[in-house]
């Protein structure tokens, strides 16, 4: 155990590098700055009031009862304008930084005493292509709200003795979701925002997780050919399978660490970005059976453990035909490919809902089964995630049987892949 | 039983490329033993087998007694092997990369720092030691991975050009040092284009070239067989 910890503890140290924390450093500052200026953009975009220019043109009791309308909304700052061209007022608009613009033409009041549709010009105004400039509130949602209480108001003076709310909306649905046969009070919003952070958010960490394993392996395996020090290594009075597990460990532990890092990073992030689900939402999740029980997450986490052995048992495979940190990085994209290709299939369908030769070629490659686990277990649906488990750890266990094997012969010095003819030397 | 190395008959394939063509020889305890030859004669492959990191096609070696092939473990006990472009951990310091490498021939931690106080001796890079060995010129770096292979007092020490990259006066330095550990009882084996190295060095040498022994013997017998001057001239006249 003594050689097994020396090995860990320097694959730790050649890994963990001055740049290596740098960057774990530079990944948590620049998350964390970006989760504050999103989560301010964000929490801007839901408060600040839309700015308006409304051009009077009409200049009746109605127009004027329209302005006062506006005027009282708290979501809206007015200039108002009563003279000039429509190209004029939208070059004031834009003069003055303001959102949107609102004509209302001759005729306009006449309309609207008759108790007809009054035709109005909305105009926003767009001054960039990022999300920013597509959030927040708008001057049609605006003109909308005002539409549905102005309507209310006159149905009220056509019948004072009757509920204009009534009138308007004469039916009102209590929204239920069920889910696998369990019914509960709440809005298909607040589920799809649930899905979304159990299939995107967990998976992604996952995904990452495995990611960093594998390419630690490897690029550690290059760095021994690379410095050339690994046939010293090899004639060193250590079992052969003690220096293949303790790069693989150290390699974890290092990946780990990068992963949670990048975990902290990226749910700060997200946070910022998402909503919190309210009250309501967490009680109709419970009542559907849909919260995560501590089970739940051992399993995950017995199935994450699973799958970066088996991302580390395939790395030091591959590792074993790197010569050096460069064709590292190539030498990866086997296992990148594995891990992205079932987390992109699954961030849009269900495993069930997918053709059978596709079903099969997930359920094949490993790293599909923490993010079925993930899915599965919001279910309380054990058997996939068990299954799931039992196949890594057998994928697991095969994949470092070979690799000591290969690490027991001179396979380790003399592998090669390459396309071309291979060059024979002494 | 008083041999440190027995090879006999030993042949090493590469694919169809055939390295070694069957050579047998043996070194005494205690023994300076140099494999002489060209650039692909077979000396780093024959090295790099009693180092139990390539395997044999064919024929036996055994090290203190212990078959290489079915005991490599107990074999890599005895030895210390120093490959000619070997390197060390780049991101550690020279003193650590001592420590490291104590670690795995040490049972306590006082006979671990006895064993890195000896390497830092040998290794003779002052306050350099403890800078990372990224900052180490070449010469340092071999001298590092010497004092790494000598740290530990092997049974059998295999350097693989040992003075390779090194100055003249410490290469003379080194080649003292050797001579103090087969004193000590090392055995060594090595392998040297360093003709002039091989005679102020070795006990015994073998004359190796495109995978065959064509000559072994003590530097003055051989001298005195074929009537010259120095080693080189002696393989000039073998390989004629």
């Amino acid at each position: 155990m003594k050689d097994f910890y020396n090995l860990i503890r320097k694959e730790m140290k050649e890994l963990m590098t001055r740049q290596f924390i740098l960057s774990l450093v530079a990944m948590v500052v620049i998350y964390g700055m970006l989760g504050r200026f999103v989560g301010r953009i964000r929490e801007e975009q839901e408060t600040k009031p839309i700015t308006v220019t409304i051009m009077d043109l009409d200049q009746t009791y109605a127009s004027r009862d329209f302005i006062d309308r506006m005027n009282q909304r708290e979501e809206v700052e007015m200039e108002v304008i009563e003279q000039g061209s429509r190209e004029e007022a939208l070059q004031k608009t834009q003069e003055r930084a303001e959102k949107a613009l609102l004509i209302m033409p001759p005729g306009f009041g006449e309309k609207i005493e008759e108790r007809k549709a009054a035709e109005l010009e909305a105009y926003s105004i767009i001054k960039g292509m990022s999300m920013t400039a597509f959030t927040g509130r708008s001057i049609m949602g605006v003109v909308n709200s005002l539409s549905r209480q102005m309507s209310l108001d006159f149905i009220q003076d056509i019948a004072p003795d009757r509920n204009a709310n009534d009138l308007v909306y004469p039916l009102r649905a209590k929204e239920f979701v069920v889910v696998k046969g369990k019914a509960a009070p709440g809005s298909l919003g607040i589920i799809e925002g649930f899905a979304m952070s159990q299939s995107v958010l967990i998976p992604v960490i996952l995904m990452m997780a495995i990611m960093y394993s594998g390419m630690m392996v490897i690029g550690s395996m290059g760095m021994e050919k690379e410095n050339k020090t690994l046939e010293t290594l090899l004639t060193l009075p250590v079992k052969r399978s003690s220096i293949v597990v303790g790069k693989m460990a150290g390699a974890a532990i290092v990946a780990l660490i990068m992963a949670g890092v990048y975990m902290i990073g990226f749910t700060y992030y997200m946070s910022a970005l998402t909503p919190e689900t309210s009250g309501a939402g967490m009680t109709a999740l419970k009542e559907l059976g849909l919260m995560m029980t501590p089970v739940g997450y051992l399993l995950l986490g017995a199935s994450l453990f699973l799958a970066i052995l088996t991302a580390l048992s395939l790395a030091m495979i591959l590792g074993l035909f790197v010569q050096d940190s460069r064709s590292a990085q190539s030498m990866a994209m086997p296992i990148v490919l594995l891990v992205i290709f079932p987390f992109l299939v699954l961030l849009f369908k269900d495993l069930q809902s997918l053709p059978l030769a596709l079903k099969v070629i997930l359920y094949l490659i490993p790293f599909s089964h923490p993010t079925i686990a993930a899915k599965a277990l919001i279910f309380h649906d054990y058997l996939p995630v068990i299954g799931g488990m039992a196949y890594m750890a057998l994928f697991a266990a095969v994949a470092m049987y070979i690799c000591v094997r290969i690490f027991n012969t001179d396979k380790i010095l003399t592998a090669r892949f390459s396309f071309r003819k291979r060059k024979r030397g002494i | 039983m008083d041999k440190a190395i027995e090879v006999s008959n030993l042949i090493k394939d590469y694919g169809n490329l055939r390295a070694i063509k069957e050579i047998s020889f043996q070194v005494d305890k205690g023994e300076i033993f140099g494999l002489i030859g060209p650039n692909g004669a077979g000396k780093t492959t024959a090295l790099r087998i009693i180092s139990t990191l390539l395997q044999v096609t064919s024929g036996s070696v055994k090290i203190f007694g212990y078959d290489l092939t079915k005991q490599p473990d107990k074999v890599r006990e005895c030895i210390s092997y120093l490959p000619e472009e070997a390197g060390a951990y780049k991101n550690l310091s020279g003193q650590d990369y001592l420590e490291f490498m104590a670690e795995f021939y040490s049972e306590n931690s006082q006979e671990k720092k006895s064993v890195v106080k000896r390497g830092v001796e040998i290794a003779q890079l002052a306050d350099r030691i403890k800078d990372k060995v990224n900052t180490y010129s070449k010469g340092m770096t071999r001298k590092l991975l010497l004092a790494r292979a000598l740290m530990i007092n092997p049974r059998l020490a295999i350097l693989d050009e040992p003075t390779s990259g090194l100055d003249v006066i410490n290469s003379q330095a080194i080649r003292r040092l050797i001579k103090s550990f087969a004193k000590n009882g090392t055995t060594v084996l090595l392998s040297s284009h360093n003709m002039l190295e091989v005679e102020f060095l070795c006990d015994r040498i073998s004359l190796i070239a495109e995978g065959l022994i064509i000559e072994t013997g003590s530097p003055p017998k051989l001298k005195e067989k074929y009537q010259v001057q120095n080693i080189e001239e002696v393989f000039m006249e073998v390989v004629k």
